[in-house]
């Protein structure tokens, strides 16, 4: 289980996650919630050990992660908002690096990284530098890399992003099989039929403070909401968005 | 002075001012520099050792003029001079154009950015052309403010007349002005050309092929050339060829031709820089009009995925997994990476140098040579600029986004990684100078002292290796350290203040102890006792070392100072 007690993150005196406390469960996708800014990927990066935390204490299984940081490298698995990568190295010689860098036996790690590559359809562009990918070839790369060490943890940034709708659907059904092989998964994203869809619980959060965490089931009828998309639109947004629109075709003169 | 040029640049279009400040920076991939580096002062400390060079060559130049007593011994040192400076400045602009490879065509992020805009191709033209020929400007004037000022003074004293002095004058900085130009054009000719006549997928592979080619070619003309500067060794019909196909000897000629020191036979050389020049500049211009018209089109037409190489992806076993993936890091990033690949260039060049000057010397000797000094010293020199070079380069980043990666899959100790860069930094750097040294000290005998030297200079390599490990407890290409923060010249004048004497000093021990068995036994331990030293330091230390990741700054918001 992935424990959040009291983390706080400050940058220059301002608070982009105030005391946020929640858990994500093996067997769960907990789905983490937020507008542009609220810091969800702040938290991410503090649970990967990216970014340090101004206070509070991040436990996996029951040990604070600072404490043998590497042993628990070893068991995350983690995709980033932002498809960053070397692009200058094709996609199989960067899965390759990341295999020795995690010091995978290389027959295993070879074995892996083809079959994903064919899986996700990427197999014939694997010499390819990934200069020249899309940003969903990106995203599927990010994501072989974040589970072909098959992981206990699995921390997922926006990983939809770039995806087409053959690969989403893929990617959706392949959350919840590894949720339901009793891996903790952490789900990050704007797209809320998708969060509706497969995730059990929700944690939402709002100028960096927790607003929300619960089942989606108790917060739709604690909330008297139809859809999560309310629910969202009531804790976390705070402007008229028809209005806001409507000012906007104003100023260009639309 | 200074507000006339301003008031004269305000009068130019907008678009052409903005795109030329943005070019003028990407001429010198400035991306390469440290992200806490002083962009203005780093240029500003390498136009400082460009003028301080030219100024010492200046007084070295007038020293060696006055120890000649009679006019003819003068004039001919002048000839030899003018020469010797045509064709280093041949080679810095070579140099020059290998560093700024490509950048006056357009490239994909030109085109993206640019295309949608309402700019037309011909200012992107301009700006681009306008943006290399000041810096190509600029390393013209500061590497001759000093011998442009000196030289054809002292030539023009022997003419006896003031007139004189203007004449040697303009003769020398059209000659000067005209070699850097014709090289400059020849080698946009030449790549624009190819980027017309081949598919782009293709020219983009041979690019980066033909600047390492660029690279090599204007090293071996510089070093390997042979030096003929008196009337009878120019009027030899067996030099006829060399003359004919040397672009330093035209532009020589062209120089003696406008100072009227040119004798009718050679007028041919002279002619030929000329021709040289105009055939130069149009194909430049031709190409480069071509370029713009056609092949920015042709950027956004092409598919963004270019297909790998099919077949064999063999790669050679460095040992455990982390040491395979830094390894293999490095040597990727080192080949295809252009700024780390111009940045490492830059350090060859002093190590192909100096093997170049050995091979041309050894190729003259007429049977083996005794081992001395000549071998010693520059094989400990190349070993130098090697290690240090590929240190220097390692501390490029390659993509500082990306580095997330190695930092979420950190699985074992710094004291590991720290080790994977030793084995690098041996693997590119110690190990292919030694075995270059190894190559050219095969001329010289006795075998023994060669393999003896050979030795020791492979301990060298260890320490060097060892001592840029010191405190670098970083994986290559992820943490930008120089350049930018450093100070070039001072790192610059430390290497010839310290490292030179240093070198003969070490090379004259050596040539010493290689004479007397114990001696070579002492020499050979104080070395191999330094190794372990330094490795052990290192190792102790990286037990409880951090590896550190150079973070990107937050943003900020950067003005283009367009208003007012």
């Amino acid at each position: 289980m992935l424990e959040l007690r009291n983390v706080s993150k400050r940058f220059s005196g301002i608070a982009a996650v105030d005391d946020v406390n929640f858990c994500a469960r093996p067997g769960e996708v907990t789905g983490y919630l937020g507008p542009n800014g609220s810091g969800k990927s702040t938290t991410m990066k503090m649970i990967t050990g990216l970014i340090e935390m101004s206070a509070g204490q991040i436990l996996f299984e029951g040990k604070p992660i600072q404490d043998d940081l590497m042993a628990y490298k070893a068991r995350l698995g983690y995709v980033p908002e932002e498809p960053y990568l070397y692009t200058h190295l094709s996609g199989a010689e960067y899965l390759t690096m990341v295999a020795q860098l995690r010091n995978l036996p290389a027959r295993q790690s070879m074995e892996r990284i083809d079959g994903m590559l064919r899986l996700f359809s990427l197999r014939d562009d694997r010499h390819a530098s990934i200069s020249g990918y899309s940003k969903g070839m990106r995203q599927k790369i990010l994501l072989i890399a974040a589970l072909m060490h098959n992981p206990q943890l699995i921390l997922l940034d926006e990983p939809f992003s770039g995806l087409d709708v053959a690969s989403s659907l893929v990617l959706r059904s392949l959350i919840q099989e590894l949720a339901a092989r009793g891996k903790v998964v952490l789900f990050s994203s704007h797209e809320l039929d998708t969060v509706e869809r497969i995730c059990s619980r929700v944690v939402i959060l709002h100028h960096g403070k927790l607003v929300a965490d619960d089942s989606i089931e108790r917060l739709r009828s604690l909330m008297e909401l139809p859809t999560l998309e309310r629910i969202f639109s009531q804790l976390a947004v705070e402007q008229d968005t028809e209005s806001m629109a409507k000012q906007i075709a104003d100023l260009i003169h639309a | 002075m200074h507000s006339l040029i301003e008031k004269l640049i305000s009068r130019l279009p907008l678009d052409f001012r903005i795109l030329c400040r943005q070019f003028l920076l990407r001429v010198i991939d400035l991306e390469a520099l440290s992200i806490q580096a002083d962009v203005t002062g780093f240029l500003g400390q390498f136009a400082g050792v460009l003028i301080m060079l030219s100024l010492v060559h200046a007084f070295v130049t007038y020293a060696g003029y006055m120890s000649f007593p009679d006019a003819a011994d003068r004039l001919a040192f002048c000839m030899h001079v003018e020469h010797y400076l045509i064709a280093t400045m041949m080679l810095v602009v070579g140099l020059f154009t290998v560093l700024s490879w490509d950048a006056t065509f357009p490239d994909r992020r030109d085109v993206m950015v640019l295309s949608p805009l309402p700019v037309a191709p011909h200012t992107i033209l301009f700006a681009k052309v306008s943006a290399s020929a000041v810096v190509l400007g600029l390393a013209i004037l500061t590497l001759n403010c000093g011998s442009g000022i000196v030289v054809p003074f002292l030539v023009g004293v022997l003419h006896g007349s003031m007139w004189g002095f203007y004449q040697s004058l303009a003769a020398y900085w059209i000659s000067i002005v005209g070699a850097s130009v014709f090289l400059y054009c020849s080698v946009l000719t030449i790549q624009g050309f190819t980027a017309l006549l081949l598919p782009r997928r293709v020219f983009l592979r041979l690019s980066a092929v033909l600047q390492l080619a660029a690279f090599g070619l204007f090293l071996a003309v510089y070093f390997l050339q042979p030096s003929f500067t008196n009337p009878v060794a120019l009027a030899d019909p067996q030099n006829h060829w060399i003359l004919a196909s040397s672009p330093s000897y035209w532009f020589f000629a062209l120089f003696n031709q406008l100072n009227g020191t040119l004798p009718a036979e050679l007028s041919w050389l002279a002619g030929r820089a000329w021709m040289g020049l105009a055939i130069a500049i149009c194909g430049a211009a031709a190409s480069l009009l071509l370029c713009y018209m056609r092949t920015m089109k042709k950027t956004i037409e092409e598919p963004d995925l270019v297909p790998g190489a099919r077949g064999l992806h063999w790669m050679p076993s460095f040992g455990g997994s982390l040491q395979a993936a830094i390894a293999l890091f490095s040597i990727r990033s080192l080949t295809r990476s252009r700024q780390h690949r111009v940045a490492f260039s830059f350090y060859l060049a002093f190590v192909f140098g100096i093997a170049l000057n050995l091979l041309r010397d050894e190729l003259a000797s007429p049977g083996p040579s005794q081992v001395s000094v000549d071998l010693l010293m520059p094989t400990f020199m190349m070993m130098t600029f090697a290690v240090f070079g590929l240190r220097s380069v390692f501390a490029l980043p390659v993509s500082l986004t990306a580095n997330w990666v190695l930092r979420t899959t950190q699985v074992r100790s710094p004291e590991q990684y720290i080790a994977a860069t030793r084995g690098s930094l041996l693997l590119f750097a110690a190990l292919p100078s030694w075995l270059l040294s190894a190559g050219l000290a095969y001329g010289f005998r006795p075998a023994g002292q060669v393999a003896a030297h050979l030795a020791i200079l492979g301990l060298l390599g260890w320490i060097l290796s060892e001592l840029c490990l010191i405190e670098f407890y970083k994986v290559p290409f992820t943490c930008s350290y120089l350049p930018g923060k450093s100070n070039i010249q001072l790192v610059f004048w430390a290497f010839f203040i310290v490292c030179l004497p240093l070198a003969v000093w070490i090379a004259n021990v050596e040539l010493d102890a290689l004479h007397h068995l114990w001696k070579f036994a002492c020499l050979a331990a104080v070395f191999a006792a330094i190794a372990l030293g330094l490795f052990g330091y290192n190792r102790f230390r990286a037990r409880s070392a951090v590896l550190y990741f150079e973070e990107l700054p937050e943003e900020v918001i950067t003005t283009l100072k367009l208003s007012a």
